[in-house]
């Protein structure tokens, strides 16, 4: 049988994401000149240093910046000539290596140089960022405030937690901002940005329905690198602008039937669970359109983050509405945990008429554990497949071709072994 | 003494078997405790045998369908003993967010496990960060949690008083280990590491009672014994880390083998699961929860940044007159991962010699390690 070539059919409008997050790192990498402050943040919570107009780092955001522009290794070789360990959380060297490279005189691209921060936010969603608030602190004596965010294991949980959170952002980070900033906490700012944020989500989720579509007019990569208005370049009007110009392309996209997958759309429609591998975008969907394969959701860049169109930016007691996001709101930590990871894989393929899961695990982050059997009771419940990739962010030294290609290989035999076996 | 040691020793080596053997002529119930900090005075007074869980004897099999190979020793092991039956003995089992690997136990445990344990708890310990009163607060209402769930697989209440009880046995226990550990640091080469770990480790599966007066029996032994000569020349090394799980004997002996004598050390299971007593008064519960919230040990896993651990072993090497420092590094431990290059910059600002050696639940070769102890005695040999 002849066997079909399929070709990625690129966005433009994502083309004009780049210079957008350039110019948001760009303006953080010059801030203490213009007598700005600055804040770092790794979890929940970075919205908050927003309120107050300082400038604000996102871990996250930072690594997949990095990652993306092909610094790295570069950043973590540095990160290990100073003490780190081969096998220590990449997103954790990229910080540590920065530092280190600066404070060493080793050369790294200046694009990817932060600021010193004035402060450390670190909510510890994952330990491992209570662990890079530490490090900094005690190797370069940065100050840190942490803020404690549990991962439910039960939803009965849900109220103790809320309260919980609420209490630390109210009893510890307010203060400590406050101080900093030298003036009270601006909640009229936080509930300005909140609105932003929900006019952007609310346009972002008008695109986000295009993935329902057969054959999608776009990809989970495409939404990964469309993340930042929403993520941390919140309260920004160019977001709205971004998506807008989205919705547009994919509307049009969605009329003439122009599917992101030349020429008639794929075989496979996929869920990637797991990080988004930043630093190899390109040479993972281009294993997985030779197959016919696109990625079309997943957990991370879906539900990782809550979706701002839930806020109230009235609410009476603004922080706790935000915090309730998380938990009850939006059940946005209880999908994080392997109970909620199943229950929502399980309603994405439903909703996105899903073929097969990708689970991606990381080397160095164990945040995603459990996927095995995430997977068995997935394929049980649904009859949907899955493989896991194990793999890395950032750090090309974790990543095998001949192990992806070989697993992927697997599950679309196996896909098409489930659709040999229907009756239609 | 020799006899005491040798059941101590079976203890360590089998715990399945004398912790399960334990159960069988009691008649009473076993909770299989995460290491490091659920406090176990909570469940011993609820008249249930806190056993902390161990890394097997075994090598993990079954075990990685569930867990990646680039988890701890401790997690796989762990996993795999579960799923394969072998912890069938167990009436409950306590976790808590200590780190990654630990929160996706309960998870597997409830879907594999054969059979199911009566009590599943998983408990949200927060970390220490700033003390704040928040912290506190949400670490006594976990506490109460598990003193809840405890007395309700054990039927029985845990009162002030009896809570009170067992903190002091608890106390008391410490107190032996911290005598022992005395007695190392004045006569050494006393006792070799192996069977200090092996007096630890079976503290942490045996009833504490039956526990302190074997140790007493030792203790009064030790003290009027004289230890032998160390080798002329030896260095007194302090190892640290290895944070949940049991060292390897064999690397211990190694250690003591290529002219070293370990003189104290900063291990879990050692010096850090009984370094500081819990206080008794008319709220036990928030003792408890102030044993949690204190700075010393340093611990890598419960966002202490107000200390360094590097400057908590500076003072340890300082107090020995010590030589030098040995981390002991679990493999995909990433608290200690995250940590270890504060403590090796303070290590190295402070002069003090350090190596690290990675340990890993399988059977590493050993060869290479000696090559690299025998250097670093050459080291330490050349500052001195």
């Amino acid at each position: 049988m002849e066997q079909k070539e399929y070709k990625l059919n690129m966005l433009h409008t994502t083309m004009g994401m780049g210079p957008m997050v350039d110019q948001h790192w760009a303006e953080l990498r010059t801030a203490k000149q213009r007598g700005e402050k600055v804040a770092w943040a790794a979890g929940p919570g970075f919205i908050l240093p927003y309120a107050m107009k300082m400038k604000c780092h996102f871990m996250a955001g930072y690594s997949s910046y990095c990652a993306g522009r092909r610094c790295g290794d570069q950043v973590i070789e540095a990160a290990e000539s100073g003490g780190d360990l081969v096998d220590t959380c990449s997103y954790h060297k990229l910080h540590t290596g920065m530092f280190y490279a600066v404070r060493e005189g080793i050369p790294i691209k200046e694009e990817v140089v932060l600021p010193i921060p004035d402060l450390m936010i670190t909510a510890r969603l994952c330990p491992e960022q209570s662990h890079y608030g530490e490090a900094l602190h005690q190797r370069f004596g940065v100050r840190v405030i942490g803020i404690d965010c549990p991962i439910p294991r039960k939803k009965e949980d849900f109220p103790k937690l809320e309260e919980f959170v609420t209490r630390e952002y109210k009893e510890i980070l307010i203060p400590v901002l406050e101080e900093i900033c030298g003036k009270p906490f601006d909640y009229d700012e936080l509930r300005r940005i909140l609105s932003v944020l929900k006019e952007t989500a609310l346009i972002r989720n008008e695109c986000w329905e295009f993935f329902k579509k057969k054959p999608t007019p776009w990809t989970l990569w495409d939404y990964g690198v469309s993340l930042a208005p929403v993520v941390y370049m919140m309260g920004k009007p160019e977001g709205a602008i971004y998506y807008q110009r989205l919705k547009a392309e994919l509307a049009e996209r969605a009329a003439k039937n122009i599917p992101a997958l030349l020429p008639d759309g794929g075989k496979y429609r996929l869920i990637w669970d797991g990080w988004l591998p930043w630093a190899f975008l390109g040479r993972i969907i281009r294993k997985l359109v030779r197959y016919g394969a696109l990625p079309i959701c997943g957990r991370y860049p879906w539900e990782f983050f809550p979706h701002p169109e839930a806020f109230d930016p009235e609410a009476e007691d603004i922080i706790y509405d935000l915090v309730k996001q998380w938990y009850s709101g939006q059940e946005i930590l209880w999908h994080d945990g392997p109970e909620g990871a199943v229950e929502l894989n399980g309603k994405l393929i439903e909703e996105y008429s899903i073929d097969g899961i990708i689970f991606f695990t990381s080397k160095t982050c164990r945040l995603w554990m459990g996927q095995q059997d995430m997977m068995t009771a997935i394929e049980r419940k649904y009859g949907v497949p899955g493989i896991i990739i194990e793999g890395d962010m950032v750090d090309s030294r974790m990543i095998s071709d001949a192990q992806i290609d070989t697993r992927l290989q697997a599950l679309f035999e196996r896909i098409d072994g489930i659709r040999k076996r229907q009756p239609f | 003494m020799k006899e005491i040691l040798e059941r101590l020793f079976m203890v360590s080596a089998d715990p399945y078997k004398s912790v399960e053997g334990w159960k069988r002529k009691t008649g009473k119930k076993v909770i299989g405790v995460f290491p490091m900090w659920i406090p176990e005075e909570i469940i011993h007074a609820a008249d249930i045998l806190p056993a902390v869980i161990w890394r097997g004897n075994e090598p993990v099999t079954e075990g990685h369908a569930h867990l990646p190979p680039f988890n701890c020793g401790l997690t796989r092991s762990f996993v795999d003993d579960a799923v394969r039956g072998k912890l069938d003995f167990m009436d409950g089992m306590v976790f808590y967010r200590m780190c990654l690997q630990a929160v996706v136990l309960r998870f597997i445990i409830e879907r594999h496990a054969q059979p199911q344990p009566t009590y599943l708890e998983h408990l949200y310990l927060p970390p220490v960060f700033d003390r704040s009163p928040c912290l506190k607060e949400f670490l006594i209402e976990e506490l109460e949690t598990l003193q809840r769930g405890v007395e309700g697989l054990s039927g029985k209440e845990v009162t002030v008083d009896s809570l009170n009880r067992s903190i002091k046995i608890y106390n008391e226990n410490r107190g032996l280990l911290r005598r022992l550990y005395q007695l190392r640091r004045a006569k050494p080469g006393l006792l070799k590491a192996r069977d200090i770990l092996v007096m630890v480790h079976s503290s942490m599966l045996m009833p504490k009672e039956e526990h302190s007066e074997l140790l007493k029996g030792i203790l009064g032994d030790l003290e009027k014994k004289e230890p032998p000569t160390l080798v002329k020349g030896a260095k007194r090394v302090i190892v640290s880390g290895c944070l949940c799980q049991t060292p390897s004997l064999d690397l211990l002996g190694l250690i003591e083998d290529s002219g070293m004598a370990i003189i104290d050390d900063d291990l879990y299971i050692g010096s850090r699961y009984f370094a500081i007593d819990t206080d008794v008064n008319g709220n036990p519960i928030e003792a408890l929860a102030d044993r949690y919230m204190k700075d010393e040990p340093v611990c890598p896993t419960k966002g202490e940044w107000q200390k360094n651990w590097g400057d908590y072993l500076i003072d340890m090497v300082k107090r020995n007159n010590a030589d030098g420092v040995i981390s002991l590094l679990v493999k995909y431990c990433p608290p200690h991962l995250c940590w270890y290059p504060a403590v090796r910059e303070k290590l190295a600002e402070a002069g003090i010699p350090h190596i690290l050696i990675e340990v890993e639940h399988e059977v590493t070769s050993l060869e290479p390690v000696k090559t690299r102890l025998a250097s670093f005695v050459e080291i330490m040999t050349g500052r001195a």
